[in-house]
């Protein structure tokens, strides 16, 4: 739940008193030209624009985490945040390690077990349809992927901690059609059990996986339906 | 036209990289011919049975052995002692530093790395005076004093690799980890840092190379002609570069210049032996940090 959230950078205001309630367990996209303030809406729901130099958060986001509503800037800090609300970029971010450890990295910092981190990694890599693609080169660079499969590990990474929402910007845009369709398939499956806020122009794609659907104009947002 | 100045810088970058490597082959040729006939154990070890010198620890007189442990002893602890220092410095100026300190320390820094070695040393001398004035038990040159001072003489090469490295790391790269929860010092540590550790290490081989060469800062705070037995970090001791400057200038047959020479071509190996094992080192972390890419490249 966003409450009169507005935020600027380096005094320039960006996002102009943005309210908005979104449904657990629902894909939720958010769609706009492009420089309208989307990905800085985003990224504020995981406190990540705030930490840019000159940025200021007015305003309220309360969010459902562990069964309590709890004020994201009053109850949790950053980094815990992060744990539970995880998020996808428009561009594959693989870091520059293993596969098996891009996985294993947010795991790692929630101090699971090695065992434990194994059988996760395998379950997720399962969920992101990677796992067939990449079983026998675990120990590959991430960054040896092509494309579409760095973006599925990217998700499967942000999957791994079992956050409560996951926030995916774009992460269709820079992949072909073939790699699009199995990300959308994903987006779809993942709705079901947690919820999805999904930044896209593609309105077509937004029309398949979404049902709640709001619109970002020059930093103001507004419900489509 | 455009053409032509292509062409010319083509062959100017060709004749640059010919220089460099005839400069540094005349250099290793030169030594190489000067130390034509030398014999290998005479140098190390002098008269005294290499054996005896090795395993018993028998005190060597005439030969460069002392001096090549001296080398390897100071140049380690000196390069231990800023490492810790110089890379945290050096994360404190790209991590945290606001810019009013980010301005005092670089300029320190600056001044640090300009400061010629024999200022360094004078001060490291003036420094263990001062305490030994203060402390009359504390101890007087020796090898931890040299340390010492070469280690704060090398400490602006890690400070800037290091600084340099995570400065150079993509915005991209720095926000992966704490979306994923990192906080900050997590990420420094568990990915800006490895995946910068080839750069410094750079560093560290850089710092290396210096200590190994120096000898204006040693020469004032504990190295010796002669050390014959056993070293310690609070004893005078022998080093290869003091032992050139000392056959150089003082030889009093060409026997004993060539000794020299053969002092300087076992230091240059040293130098050899220390970047290549920090190569491998180098190789080493990068295959642990990023899986077998590495292997199959």
């Amino acid at each position: 739940m966003v409450e009169q959230l507005s935020f600027s950078l380096g005094g320039r205001e960006l996002l102009h008193d943005i309210s908005m309630e979104v449904e657990e367990n629902i894909v939720c996209a958010v769609t706009g030209p492009s420089g309208s303030g989307k990905t800085t809406f985003l990224s504020l729901l995981n406190r990540l624009s705030e930490e840019e130099e000159g940025g200021e958060v007015c305003g309220r986001i309360r969010m459902v985490l562990d069964g309590k509503l709890v004020d994201i800037h009053r109850h949790l800090t950053p980094s815990m945040l992060r744990r539970k609300v995880a998020m996808v970029f428009q561009n594959p971010d693989p870091l520059p390690m293993s596969i098996r450890r891009n996985i294993a990295f947010p795991l790692r910092l929630r101090g699971w077990k090695r065992g434990k981190i194994a059988e996760r990694t395998e379950e997720v890599l399962r969920m992101a349809h990677l796992y067939d693609e990449v079983k026998e080169r675990l120990n590959i660079d991430a960054r040896r992927l092509s494309g579409g499969p760095q973006q599925r590990l990217c998700i499967a990474r942000a999957l791994a901690g079992e956050p409560e929402i996951l926030l995916l910007d774009e992460p269709t845009s820079s992949l072909d059609r073939e790699a699009a369709d199995k990300i959308e398939t994903l987006i779809e499956e993942l709705g079901k059990k947690r919820t999805v806020i999904l930044v896209s122009h593609h309105e077509a794609q937004i029309k398949r996986v979404a049902s709640q659907v709001w619109r970002m104009e020059d930093g103001r947002l507004s419900v489509v339906e | 036209m455009k053409r032509f100045a292509e062409l010319l810088l083509v062959i100017f970058s060709w004749l640059a990289l010919l220089v460099f490597a005839a400069s540094f082959l005349s250099i290793f040729v030169v030594l190489l011919l000067r130390v034509r006939g030398l014999d290998a154990v005479s140098l190390f070890f002098g008269d005294t049975p290499p054996v005896d010198a090795l395993l018993h620890g028998l005190p060597v007189f005439d030969g460069i052995y002392p001096a090549l442990l001296g080398t390897v002893s100071v140049v380690m602890v000196a390069v231990l002692c800023a490492v810790l220092p110089g890379i945290f410095t050096g994360i404190y100026l790209a991590e945290f530093a606001g810019p009013w300190a980010h301005r005092i320390v670089n300029l320190l820094v600056d001044v640090l790395a300009g400061l010629p070695s024999i200022v360094v040393g004078l001060a490291g001398f003036s420094f263990m005076v001062l305490l030994h004035n203060l402390f009359p038990g504390a101890p007087g040159p020796c090898m931890a004093w040299s340390a010492l001072a070469l280690g704060f003489l090398v400490l602006p090469y890690l400070v800037r690799t290091t600084e340099t490295a995570l400065q150079a790391i993509p915005a991209e790269l720095r926000r992966t980890a704490p979306t994923l929860g990192a906080t900050k010092v997590q990420n420094i540590f568990f990915v800006l840092l490895p995946f910068r550790a080839k750069d410094l290490l750079g560093g560290v081989i850089l710092a290396t190379g210096r200590a190994a060469e120096d000898t204006a800062v040693i020469m004032l705070t504990g190295v010796v002609a002669s050390a014959p037995g056993m070293h310690s970090l609070f004893k005078q001791f022998e080093a290869l570069p003091f032992y050139i400057y000392y056959m150089s200038s003082q030889y009093r047959d060409l026997a004993e210049l060539q000794y020299g020479f053969g002092a300087s071509v076992t230091l240059l190996l040293l130098c050899g032996l220390f970047f290549a094992a920090a190569f491998l080192l180098q190789s080493y972390v990068s295959f642990r940090f990023r899986g077998s890419s590495w292997l199959q490249k």
